[in-house]
């Protein structure tokens, strides 16, 4: 009893600063989202009684927005997976300059979001782009790959692979490096393959870093703004546009602050229930073997 | 022992050398079916490393590796027939005892019911039935060494090496497992390699032992002929608890006696002064200074002390040694 009070003692500090920081704007977007506060009501919060959770119900471009954000995040966070994981495999081999390869692969990571998608407008522009100069010195005529919607959001979710690839192949590598070199000795003279090491051995005792980097990436893909406003700016025609733009619009373009809150309130909300659904499904295969294993 | 030419293993000027520096040095050896052959030496002599190169997890430099009078030089680790226990154990920690046993076996694609029934026999050999659900991390250390070893025995390997297999378990449970690993281990068909740097676990386990030291080998043969007629300086200083003493008596040459050898009296060739005792129950160990420098010897625990103690031995028992070379010198 007096060790937990301890416990709590010590842990205040943190739980202060999460308070202020998460508690008291998640209290407030639910007490925004019950008012009108907009440019109508010259920006005073009037409560309307719920009138912005019906109006999000019938919102379709928040349901779009929705399918969207979910679509991103599934693509972009399978591939990341996989390839993060054949890069950690590539970098985690002996090979001459590992250190250097090691240290360049983490390159895109380390960008500042904005200035990476800045870097690949530029690559993506029509007609002046690299992409399309290089179609041009082929002999092709310069196509508009951020006009058309389903070539922009294939390099949406590429430059999204891209930037964070990196990030999950050093979660995989950092788990790869705990798995003692005699392990797969011993089954190496048992004859495995290659393919039947990776599969009996590897990926079970990787299976705690691969969940740790699901939930992680899936966190962010399902907030993801940065990248997408300033790649596309949700163009065109929407396509592209994730809830997190969509409640900064509100905000900001459209300075209806009460359904703004509504739409950030209803995104937090949905990320909670896949992050939590994924976490549940992944804990019955994976997570129990790490705390056994750490017992 | 087995003298049919060419059975069981045998390695030809086995070598090893990464980035310039010399791990082992043509090593020649020979393992009769059925025997077990103890690798010995300090930490880097090149134990580990010829059992890794045995077992093709490393490539070596120059050399065969032959079973039975075939070179195993190109096969991988897979195609050798050779179980290695590690010093680690290296169980698969994801998963229970008995699939730890199971995914050797089905990776070489053998049917379900074989499996079954050959795992079964082993478990209930090694006495590991009650356990086979459990995961390594539930096991004691005793426990996991003796599934590191079920696993190495339980699909009949050509080749049975073990490297440093008990020295992560306490002084009592080494001495307690000996036995029963040789009875698992020794007198079958395999020639067994034993790697340790303990020689009472070398001597206990095993038939001959070949002492290595910066990767070469410095003697190979019976625990007694190692102890009693040892080639250099070396084996004669590495072997035997408490150890031989050295004494440069004349320039160029060194005089090795075993502590049991030493006879104290009133009437020895050596004029020594007590400085130590140490009572270990069964015998007891005196530490002398003399003109030739400090001794250990060992006598009964209830000897009697001379007034004026002086150390004798016989001349049977002089090893005589190069001071430079530490070679073997003819009495």
């Amino acid at each position: 009893m007096k060790s937990r009070t301890v416990t709590l003692l010590l842990m205040l500090p943190a739980l202060l600063l999460l308070a202020a920081v998460f508690l008291y704007p998640m209290l407030r977007y639910g007490w925004l989202s019950l008012q009108a506060s907009s440019v109508l009501t010259g920006l005073v919060p009037v409560p309307n009684g719920g009138a912005n959770w019906g109006r999000l119900l019938d919102d379709a471009r928040f349901w779009t927005d929705a399918g969207q954000t979910l679509r991103f995040a599934l693509c972009s966070v399978i591939l990341e997976l996989l390839g993060g994981l054949a890069l950690a495999l590539l970098l985690h081999r002996p090979l001459r300059g590992r250190g250097a390869l090691r240290a360049l692969t983490l390159l895109p990571w380390a960008l500042p979001t904005t200035v990476m998608a800045l870097g690949w407008r530029w690559i993506l522009n029509d007609p002046h782009g690299p992409l399309n100069a290089a179609i041009h010195s082929l002999g092709g005529s310069s196509y508009g790959f951020l006009s058309t919607p389903a070539t922009t959001w294939f390099f949406v979710v590429l430059a999204d692979v891209w930037k964070t690839m990196p990030f999950v192949a050093l979660l995989l590598l950092a788990g790869l490096q705990t798995i003692p070199a005699d392990l797969e000795e011993a089954l190496r003279l048992e004859g495995a393959s290659r393919f039947q090491i990776l599969r009996r051995l590897t990926l079970p005792l990787l299976v705690p870093y691969l969940t740790l980097a699901l939930l992680f990436r899936l966190a962010q893909a399902l907030g993801v703004f940065d990248l997408i406003q300033v790649l596309t700016g949700g163009g065109p025609a929407g396509s592209t546009e994730s809830l997190a733009l969509y409640a900064y619009l509100n905000a900001m373009r459209f300075l209806d602050f009460g359904y703004a809150s509504t739409v950030m309130l209803a995104t937090f909300l949905l990320l909670l229930v896949s992050l939590g659904g994924g976490w549940l499904l992944l804990r019955r295969h994976g997570l129990e073997r790490t705390t056994e294993r750490a017992a | 022992m087995s003298s049919r030419s060419g059975a069981g293993l045998e390695l030809r000027q086995l070598g090893r050398e990464v980035g310039g520096r010399c791990l082992l040095d043509r090593l020649d050896l020979q393992v009769a079916p059925g025997e077990c052959v103890a690798l010995l030496g300090p930490s880097g002599c090149g134990k580990s490393t010829t059992l890794r190169l045995v077992a093709g997890l490393d490539p070596a430099s120059g050399g065969q590796v032959l079973l039975d009078g075939v070179d195993l030089s190109g096969r991988s680790p897979g195609e050798r027939q050779v179980a290695m226990v590690f010093q680690s154990y290296a169980l698969y920690p994801h998963l229970s005892v008995e699939g730890n046993l199971d995914l050797g076996l089905k990776v070489r694609g053998m049917a379900r019911r074989e499996r079954q029934r050959r795992i079964d026999a082993t478990l209930e050999l090694l006495q590991l039935g009650e356990l086979r659900q459990r995961r390594p991390a539930q096991l004691s250390g005793g426990q996991r060494q003796r599934v590191a070893l079920a696993r190495a025995l339980l699909r009949q390997p050509r080749i049975v090496l073990l490297d440093e297999p008990m020295s992560n378990l306490d002084a009592q449970l080494r001495e307690d497992l000996r036995p029963e690993l040789r009875r698992l281990l020794c007198g079958r068909e395999q020639p067994v390699i034993y790697v340790t740097h303990d020689q009472q676990e070398a001597v206990g386990m095993a038939d001959r032992i070949a002492l290595l030291d910066a990767g070469r080998l410095q003697q190979v043969g019976s625990p007694r002929e190692l102890y009693t007629n040892p080639a250099n300086r070396f084996v004669a200083a590495f072997l035997g608890r408490p150890a031989i003493n050295l004494l440069t008596i004349e320039p160029g040459r060194q005089l090795g006696l075993r502590p049991e050898h030493l006879r104290l009296g009133d009437d020895g060739a050596l004029a020594a002064r007590l400085l130590r005792r140490e009572w270990w129950g069964h015998q007891q160990l005196l530490w002398f200074d003399s003109q030739w420098g400090t001794l250990r010897v060992l006598t009964a625990p209830e000897a009697p002390m001379p007034q004026e103690p002086r150390l004798g031995w016989q001349r049977q028992h002089e090893l005589w040694f190069d001071t430079e070379s530490g070679a073997r010198l003819a009495a």
